[in-house]
């Protein structure tokens, strides 16, 4: 299969770690002006699922000097008690970002405690005026996938403007915020989803094919154009003869033939999101301190 | 082929019928009569005429219409402290500052200090979030307006091509995400666009919305889409001293040669923005009452 390979892979691990470095270079910047990034990790209820995940972002946290507190919380907790917790943290100057571990229990609708998050600590990008800030093209704290995957497009010797991008996908989380922030950058945009005629006919047209579907083998070699970039921001589990794997949402051996370049699954998208989140949190860090500022220049005035 | 003319004049009076049909509707029933504020900062000629026809039409479907007019030098405090009455007014569902504002005053600042519930122009910056996370929202006027044209001359847009031209806040962006959510196969091309013609010729569904004039030929046309030219463009006067024609952003005789339907400019898209306004000020004040949202009047 090595031999057939065209593309060159993309190294998400080392596109995290280079962020990390710089990430823990403004850490530290600002701890020295009293603002050590702080980031709160909230789990509710059974927290093994995404102990893996709070696991990854606390080893993340150390290496970019952001502090990480992980806190649990019973299931039984009500929404108006966690809403509660949440504005406690909003108020709270040495908390600068919030983390809201998914999956929630069922009594606790997700966007309503994204909400609840003060926009300035959202270093997930969740809340909707995050996201309008996305739309805007303003300084934003962006939805990590969604930035993660662009980061990745920029490590490329391509040129934005006028790049033709397929997306697919189209969730609120991924697809739609990767199409705000490429179309901000100059790149001619298309959002394919499930009832797209021909993903084929668009992604073929395409210089790079991002897919956030949750699909394996969605996207195969001939659906690519020769030489464009593949982005598979999928995480999926599959059955092999030799037990479970890790893949994306393309078919890695055919696209791996045509594509340019490729981000491999694991350690493609995957490692660049994490990073992204201690770069919000630095970057929420800023955020609050200009307005603390602001705040308190206008008492003065 | 020839393109059928969706008549936006006409169909944006059946939009503002329904919306009295349903201010009647919230008057008898409920005791409510929904009410429009208007703030127009400054002597713009343009915006005053807006702002006037805006106020009739409100009245004209039974709403309450509310119109404050300041002076041009209005310091920034005074405008917010307006709005900040007018967010508490519980009178008033709908509020709308006439843009552009003169330039001593924060546009991003004033328009992100309304009540998102009664942001009706719908650009405050929450709503652009929640329409971009399919959340309900107040939805900006024209791309609104456009999209019940569509919905109403093809039914279903679902697995449609669509290309929108044109990457701006108040059209172009919301324009996608409608066309999104309603399961279209969306195109944003812009002034940066490789080959614009050639990703317009893709397009079952073509939304003009870049303000230079007459900038689509037919040739970019597939045969038999639907065109929904947003721009308003005045060509200049070929007598002087005249007013010039106004114009879209489609070169109108050659693409209504190839389109299945296409709107006129004028009497295309320009009518339904004020009814769309007029059905914002509806729905915002059935959700701020608690009572059931009319159909067919937000995406």
């Amino acid at each position: 299969m090595t031999a057939m390979h065209r593309a060159a892979l993309i190294d998400g691990k080392a596109i995290a770690a280079r962020k990390r470095a710089e990430i823990a270079q403004q850490a530290e910047a600002l701890a020295v002006d009293g603002w050590q990034p702080r980031l709160v990790s909230i789990s509710v209820g059974d927290t093994a699922a995404a102990a893996l995940y709070v696991r990854n972002q606390q080893r993340s946290a150390e290496s970019a000097g952001v502090q990480f507190e992980a806190r649990t919380y019973d299931a039984s907790m009500s929404l108006e008690q966690l809403v509660g917790v949440l504005q406690g943290l909003n108020a709270d100057p040495r908390v600068n970002g919030i983390i809201i571990q998914r999956p929630l229990p069922d009594h606790i609708p997700v966007k309503a405690l994204q909400r609840a998050v003060h926009p300035l600590k959202d270093v997930e990008g969740m809340h909707p005026a995050s996201i309008g800030n996305i739309v805007y093209n303003d300084l934003a704290l962006g939805p990590c996938t969604a930035v993660a995957a662009v980061e990745i497009l920029k490590t490329l010797p391509l040129r934005l403007e006028g790049l033709d991008v397929t997306v697919i996908g189209h969730s609120e989380i991924v697809g739609k915020p990767i199409t705000f922030l490429l179309m901000g950058l100059g790149a001619t945009v298309t959002v394919c989803h499930h009832m797209t005629r021909s993903v084929a006919m668009h992604s073929r047209a395409s210089d790079a094919v991002f897919v956030a579907v949750g699909k394996p083998g969605l996207v195969t070699g001939e659906m690519v154009k020769p030489g464009a970039a593949l982005i598979d921001i999928g995480i999926n589990r599959v059955e092999t003869p030799d037990g479970p794997r890790t893949v994306g949402d393309a078919d890695f051996a055919s696209c791996a033939g045509v594509a340019g370049w490729i981000t491999p699954v694991p350690g493609g998208v995957g490692p660049v999101t994490v990073a992204i989140l201690m770069q919000n949190a630095v970057l929420a860090t800023q955020l609050q301190k200009e307005h603390y500022a602001a705040e308190y220049a206008n008492t003065e005035a | 082929m020839t393109a059928s003319v969706i008549d936006g004049k006409a169909f944006a009076a059946s939009v503002r019928e329904k919306v009295a049909g349903h201010v009647a509707r919230l008057k008898e029933e409920h005791g409510i009569i929904p009410g429009l504020a208007v703030v127009l900062v400054g002597e713009d000629p343009a915006s005053q005429v807006y702002v006037r026809s805006k106020g009739k039409q409100t009245v004209e479907v039974g709403m309450k219409s509310f119109e404050h007019r300041l002076e041009a030098d209005t310091p920034e405090s005074d405008l917010l402290a307006l709005i900040d009455q007018l967010n508490t007014d519980p009178g008033v569902h709908g509020i709308l500052v006439q843009l552009p504002l003169p330039g001593h005053l924060n546009e991003d600042l004033v328009i992100n200090s309304i009540d998102p519930a009664k942001d009706v122009d719908g650009f405050h910056v929450s709503n652009v979030g929640l329409l971009g996370t399919g959340q309900k929202s107040m939805v900006p006027c024209t791309p609104l307006g456009s999209l019940m044209m569509l919905r109403d001359h093809l039914g279903s847009l679902s697995g449609l091509d669509a290309v929108v031209i044109g990457r701006s806040n108040i059209v172009g962006k919301p324009m996608a995400q409608l066309l999104l959510g309603d399961s279209c196969t969306v195109t944003i091309a812009h002034s940066r666009t490789k080959d614009l013609p050639g990703v317009v010729r893709r397009a079952d569904i073509v939304v003009a919305a870049v303000g230079r004039p007459e900038m689509v030929p037919g040739d970019w046309i597939k045969p038999g889409a639907t065109v929904i030219d947003v721009g308003i463009n005045r060509l200049p006067s070929e007598e002087e001293g005249g007013k010039g024609r106004l114009v879209g952003d489609c070169h109108y005789a050659s693409c209504a040669e190839v389109a299945g339907a296409i709107t006129p400019v004028p009497g295309g898209v320009g009518p339904m923005t004020i009814a769309c306004l007029l059905a914002n000020t509806v729905t915002a004040c059935c959700r701020a009452s608690g009572l059931a949202e009319p159909e067919g009047l937000t995406a």
